[in-house]
């Protein structure tokens, strides 16, 4: 094994052996290779007892004794779920073929023949030994790594307007808002805000960064910080916009950049204006002319400079009637982009459909009917972070 | 995705074929070190042939990005030529064509 061999002193073993002479010749060949800490037993059921005493972390057992022989004492023990990592090393003066595959049935990790050969015998314990510590190692890192990953997630969560948060924002501008947050893997790449700016005015922000992951997580927490450094109160979208781009540009690596939806309704002049960075189409809904008709449904044009990748970007200010019952729809790419083996992506062209058909499932929530057939045609886990915002001005 | 490479006067043409997505990042680095040999032998164009690619997601354009930005260190000029369907759209929602210099 490459790597600076493992000092075995601080490693504990467990002889089990009925003869006395053996139990002292195998303890002195592994003291000679710095192991000092050996408990013994004389047969499988002392055995047993001396495992949940000594807690070893090797154990040499002997194939035939009286009262509980080796093979039982291994089943015994594979049979615990704490004990199933523990290297059990077989010494056995057995050599047939089948005697030696029943001491690897019984749950033992390797055998050594009898008369033991002491290099052979350190060699094998030793090689057990650093296995062990090799999984005991990664196991520590991954648990460290998972709750990293799971404190970091929560801090990104934070960063998303609570279900209260909406609730309020809702009653506030006489809104039905709901939202759908899901990350490909503990962290993503989606952001999304709500801001209020006086009584009648409403921004409402959702920015994708390219890829997804901790990379793409590390670039929604520079944003957040951004965000509360340009007050939007008396500025267009597109400015808006141009100044986060312009500061996104300072911060970000070339390759990485985002897409970005801004927009600000005006429930004064029932009129959304937005700018857009490259975000996938949003949906727009009116009410029919016609008392009683489905409504008018349509995507908007979001071509814009990706936010991130050049100062000169400027972006354009779109202005749309959103009277009350009309709705504007926002998403990542996920939901286009992400398909199964049965169907493929919705894509950009089926979304306004996509919409009409959650409406007819649940015309004041359909987000969820919407999320539900997504999901039912999507391959999980999601190839990319997913983010979905149902905004609608009550009737 | 996979690509090939062809050399023709006084430019590269990279074919890209399938899909350049998240997982194609290490891949970028292959065609980044045909840039230095590049340079050495005079060859100033880098054309991104993209009429066999059927999907880009956000990281693909974020490794055209890369390259443009490597291909100019080299003084090389990049061209992306012939997206078509989804990944033209794509192009064209991103406003890359502000960056990047796209042929039909």
């Amino acid at each position: 094994m490459a790597g600076p061999a493992l000092s075995l002193s601080d490693c504990r073993v467990l002889i089990v052996d009925d003869n006395e002479f053996n139990r002292k010749s195998l303890a002195l060949v592994i003291r000679r290779a710095g192991i000092t800490d050996i408990a013994f037993a004389e047969n499988g059921r002392e055995g047993l007892a001396a495992v949940d005493r000594f807690r070893p972390d090797l154990v040499l057992l002997d194939v035939d004794m009286p009262v509980m022989n080796g093979w039982e004492m291994c089943e015994a023990l594979r049979r615990n779920a704490t004990h199933l990592e523990l290297p059990v090393l077989f010494q056995t003066a057995l050599d047939s073929d089948e005697e030696q595959v029943r001491c690897f049935e019984a749950g033992g990790s390797d055998f050594i023949s009898k008369p033991i050969k002491p290099g052979e015998c350190v060699a094998r314990v030793r090689h057990q030994l650093e296995k062990r510590k090799l999984y005991g190692d990664l196991a520590a890192f991954r648990e460290r790594v998972q709750r990293e990953l799971s404190h970091a997630r929560a801090m990104q969560t934070s960063l998303l307007p609570e279900n209260r948060r909406l609730a309020e924002v809702a009653d506030r501008y006489g809104l039905t808002l709901d939202a759908h947050f899901e990350t490909s893997s503990e962290l993503g790449g989606d952001f999304w805000g709500l801001y209020p700016l006086g009584d009648r005015r409403l921004g409402l922000l959702m920015v994708d960064f390219a890829g997804h992951g901790i990379t793409a997580a590390i670039n929604t927490f520079r944003l957040h910080t951004l965000i509360d450094r340009f007050p939007m109160q008396h500025m267009a979208p597109s400015q808006w916009l141009a100044q986060l781009n312009a500061a996104l540009k300072d911060v970000l690596p070339t390759g990485q950049f985002a897409t970005a939806f801004f927009g600000i309704l005006d429930l004064a002049i029932d009129t959304l204006t937005f700018a857009a960075a490259g975000s996938p189409n949003p949906v727009l809904g009116t009410p029919s002319a016609t008392r009683g008709n489905a409504p008018d449904i349509r995507l908007l044009d979001s071509a814009g400079l990706v936010l991130g990748a050049s100062r000169r970007a400027q972006y354009v200010d779109q202005s749309h009637r959103l009277p009350r019952g009309g709705f504007l729809f926002l998403y990542s790419d996920a939901l286009i982009e992400c398909g199964g083996e049965e169907c493929g992506p919705l894509g950009q062209d089926a979304v306004p459909d996509f919409v009409r058909d959650g409406l007819a499932r649940d015309r004041q929530h359909p987000l969820r009917p919407m999320m539900d057939s997504f999901y039912a045609r999507t391959n999980l886990p999601l190839r990319d972070d997913l983010t979905a915002v149902w905004v609608a001005r009550r009737a | 995705m996979d690509f090939k490479t062809t050399n023709t006067g006084d430019a590269t043409e990279v074919r890209l074929a399938g899909r350049l997505e998240f997982t194609d990042h290490d891949k970028i680095p292959g065609i980044i070190e045909m840039l230095d040999p590049m340079a050495q032998t005079g060859r100033r164009r880098l054309v991104l042939d993209m009429s066999a690619l059927e999907f880009i997601d956000s990281a693909g354009l974020g490794m055209l990005l890369i390259l443009q930005e490597e291909a100019e260190n080299h003084e090389i000029k990049m061209v992306v030529r012939g997206p078509a369907g989804d990944v033209r759209r794509s192009i064209e929602l991103a406003r890359l064509s502000e960056i990047i210099t796209i042929e039909p």
